[in-house]
């Protein structure tokens, strides 16, 4: 039998970032392919251009070793892809049934009519393998997220999808509805669907796959059979050199500058407490979902705590995020387009922002001022090109990351909180932004990192905090914090 | 380091202006061609007479739009601005403090709006639709649906004035377009009113009053409103309950001609002042010109979508 699909030569850049260079990909009839990486690796670029979200600049793509053309979604549903994403694209407020026919409407009365009677006993035909208890009547929204992705996958069994890649679909599952998850995937091969599954949890991925392929830095760097395979040596591939151990920015006092007490905020976060010392580089690691990002969005005022305190040199801090700015603190948030930056003003005001005050006099802005502190910040932290007037939406991630830091530090930030810093950013870029950080720990500042990528956790980390289900689970000092501390404490028991 | 070449978003800003005024150079040459009496001092400033109430709503407009917001309601802000200040005019209040009365009603209008917008987490589209109808509503009622007559002369001589023959009502839009100039351009209020407009949750985390911002957006408005009712009441002599009907429509139009994104977070304050100049013009010009009232509409239609039609085209040829 031919390969179910075939990659070959796929090229990406941006400009000058080469996303992905020469990618191959070969997955057969009834396989659960995984495609693994770091984030930044590619892996999303790759699923985009396979499901016509995003074109490629060179490369063909063979399906059942016929060639074919994906340059729209449309496109990649006729050959048979199916994509199930993260964030799943559903309309809460219709139907399970008007879900699974969304834009593929069932008619009758000669097209005029939606046919809805149909459509749910089609609906509930492809349902009752995968899961028989969901009301094919129901609002998407009252179902629990599980069976939500039960319902993304019927809908491509729907359009006869042959291919079905899912990008990180367990990143908000419990124990029990992942096993329903592996169960179902299990009846999808069995059936020759072949699926490529994205993830970076490596207890899944070898639970699941047959085979994966591994992707750093946009190129292939292996596909390895998964049984066979130690686990340290696919993570040495993916994250491309040994397995740090310890290694700190080593910046850290003894002055204990802030401490959290019992911060709680739903389920998110539960009765967050520890303290931060003046040069201290904090990580906090965990899996998606265990409440990080939500934790430092606490810290910094823009989300509100149900309970608990942030206390600053012995004084507690009001809530919202002009008192804590006022106090010190500064968020450099993962999502940059969303909640960074003001894409179309130049560089200067969205270093200013915050600190306006600061700039202006009887009420103007002090634009000269202004601008001759933002060259002399991005100059420091080697925005390229140095040129501020520019709207901040022109210049490459790396760059905006450093003109948001260079915001806290015209606002005297003491407590910089980064949620994901290098999130997007080109590897050479990563380096600048760790460098940063340890220049803001050599100057006393005290710093958070939240990241996902253990590397960097433990690259920049003095001590860390390992969240688990909403719940910090453990703390490591100089000397613990290594990938299997980390991993053991991040994992729900199950 | 010196950098010569001129920055992109100045070049941007200034480029999108400078096109909307030769919008209205090219458009004054098609009626200076037709019609003799169009390029004379008396009809220009007629021009500018004719254009000042439009382009008064048209400034806070234009800052409620770059904040990322609508202000359907200043039509009818407007009116009840108006018919509260006619009865304080006509029952004998002084003519400065029935001015300011009047000015306070459209400020604590539009503080109504942009209470419910903020606090009560609403819509502005709704919002100001609710304003709309609820404004009109109270002016009629108010009014019983007569209009005020008997504004004291004293108040009218006001609006009815000139200086070195330019009419007051024209140097006081020319004052508060220069204040709003100022404001979006030089303060902190300004940046902010970009900065809730373009990214309004990266403007939450990096510290901006984003409640106050918009607050200050719609109670200008609202402000900008009155005046505008005060300069018309003065020039009529009378104040109708109906007046300042799809008022919001032209000062809309006059925004986004002179280049306010509806989106929010762009906007130019000399773009919309031209773009208040561009639609008095075509009106002037073409009355001169001897052409129906349809005809007129039919060409402020085209003047709006053709102007959104250059944006788009070099937008994107600028990336």
């Amino acid at each position: 039998m031919p390969p179910r699909l075939t990659l070959t030569g796929i090229n990406k850049s941006y400009g000058p970032i080469k996303v992905l260079q020469d990618v191959a990909l070969t997955v057969q009839p009834g396989e659960v392919h995984g495609l693994l990486g770091e984030n930044g690796a590619g892996k999303s670029t790759l699923l985009n251009i396979l499901s016509g979200v995003i074109a490629s600049d060179s490369g063909t793509i063979r399906i059942d070793d016929k060639p074919v053309n994906i340059s729209t979604p449309r496109d990649a549903t006729a050959a048979g892809i199916a994509m199930i994403h993260q964030e799943l694209q559903q309309v809460p407020e219709l139907s399970v049934a008007q879900n699974i026919y969304l834009g593929a409407a069932l008619r009758r009365m000669g097209g005029l009519l939606v046919d809805r009677a149909g459509q749910e006993a089609e609906a509930r035909r492809l349902l009752a393998p995968l899961d028989a208890s969901i009301d094919v009547t129901a609002p998407v929204r009252s179902l629990r997220v599980a069976q939500r992705q039960i319902v993304e996958i019927a809908k491509a069994l729907r359009s006869n999808a042959r291919i079905i890649a899912m990008d990180e679909p367990t990143s908000s599952l419990t124990p029990n509805e992942f096993e329903r998850l592996v169960q179902v995937m299990a009846k999808l091969a069995a059936q020759g669907v072949s699926i490529i599954y994205v993830s970076h949890k490596m207890d899944e991925v070898f639970r699941l796959c047959s085979e994966a392929t591994l992707l750093r830095d946009g190129r292939i760097v292996g596909q390895v059979p998964i049984p066979v395979t130690p686990v340290r040596q696919v993570i040495e591939l993916m994250v491309g050199r040994e397995l740090a151990s310890a290694s700190h920015t080593g910046f850290a006092t003894l002055r204990e500058v802030l401490q959290v007490r019992g911060l709680t905020r739903g389920r998110a976060v539960q009765d967050a407490s520890f303290n931060l010392h003046a040069g201290e580089v904090l990580g906090i690691a965990g899996l998606v979902g265990a409440g990080r990002t939500e934790l430092l969005r606490l810290i910094a005022g823009v989300d509100r705590a149900e309970s608990g305190s942030v206390i600053l040199d012995g004084h507690p801090v009001a809530a919202g995020p002009r008192a804590r700015i006022r106090a010190g603190f500064g968020l450099v948030p993962e999502e940059r387009k969303r909640d960074g930056i003001i894409r179309h003003r130049p560089v200067t005001t969205n270093i200013g922002l915050p600190a306006m005050r600061r700039f202006s006099r009887l009420g103007l802005i002090r634009k000269a001022m202004l601008r001759t502190r933002s060259e002399e910040l991005m100059r420091e932290v080697g925005l390229r090109p140095l040129d501020v007037s520019r709207p901040i939406g022109s210049f490459s991630g790396g760059n905006q990351q450093k003109a948001i830091i260079g915001r806290w530090l015209a606002a005297d930030t003491r407590i910089f909180l980064f949620d994901e810093p290098t999130r997007g950013i080109d590897v050479g870029a990563k380096a600048e932004i760790y460098d940063l950080i340890e220049r803001l720990a050599r100057e006393g500042r005290a710093i958070i990192v939240v990241s996902s990528e253990l590397p960097e956790v433990i690259r920049v980390s003095d001590r860390v905090l390992v969240m688990r289900e909403g719940r910090i689970s453990a703390t490591l000092g100089p000397g613990e914090i290594t990938e299997a501390n980390i991993a053991r404490a991040a994992i729900p028991a199950s | 380091m010196n950098n010569l070449s001129p920055s992109p978003i100045l070049s941007r800003i200034h480029f999108r202006e400078a096109g909307t005024l030769l919008g209205l150079v090219l458009i004054g040459a098609v009626f200076a061609w037709q019609s003799e009496t169009f390029l004379t001092a008396p009809n220009i400033i007629n021009i500018l007479q004719q254009s000042a109430i439009n382009a008064c709503i048209a400034l806070g407009m234009t800052l409620v739009i770059i904040s990322g917001g609508i202000d359907l309601s200043v039509g009818p802000v407007a009116a009840l601005s108006a018919v509260l200040g006619a009865a304080m005019l006509v029952a004998g209040v002084p003519v400065p403090l029935a001015i300011l009365g009047a000015l306070a009603v459209g400020t604590v209008c539009g503080f109504l709006n942009g209470a419910l917008i903020t606090w009560g987490g609403l819509q502005p589209f709704i919002v100001t639709l609710g304003g709309l109808s609820l404004y009109r509503a109270l002016a009629l009622i108010y009014t019983g649906g007569t209009p005020i007559f008997g504004l004291p002369d004293g108040f009218r001589a006001l609006t009815n004035g000139t200086v070195g023959g330019v009419p007051n009502p024209v140097i006081a839009v020319g004052i508060l377009a220069a204040l709003a100039w100022v404001i979006l351009n030089k303060t902190p209020l300004g940046e902010y009113f970009m900065a809730v407009g373009g990214n309004p949750e990266a403007a939450r985390i990096a510290g901006v009053p984003v409640t106050l911002t918009k607050l200050a957006a719609y109670m200008i408005s609202g402000l900008m409103a009155a005046v505008a009712a005060m300069i018309l009441i003065g020039r009529l002599g009378a104040a109708e309950p109906t007046l300042g009907t799809l008022w919001e429509l032209d000062a809309i139009a006059a925004a986004a001609i002179g280049g306010a994104s509806l989106m929010g977070g762009r906007g130019s304050i000399i773009g919309t002042l031209i773009g208040a100049i561009i639609l008095g013009t075509l009106r002037n010009g073409l009355t001169l010109m001897n052409v129906q009232a349809f005809y007129q509409l039919l060409a402020t239609g085209i003047i709006i979508i053709v102007a959104m039609l250059i944006d788009k085209l070099t937008s994107v040829k600028q990336g």
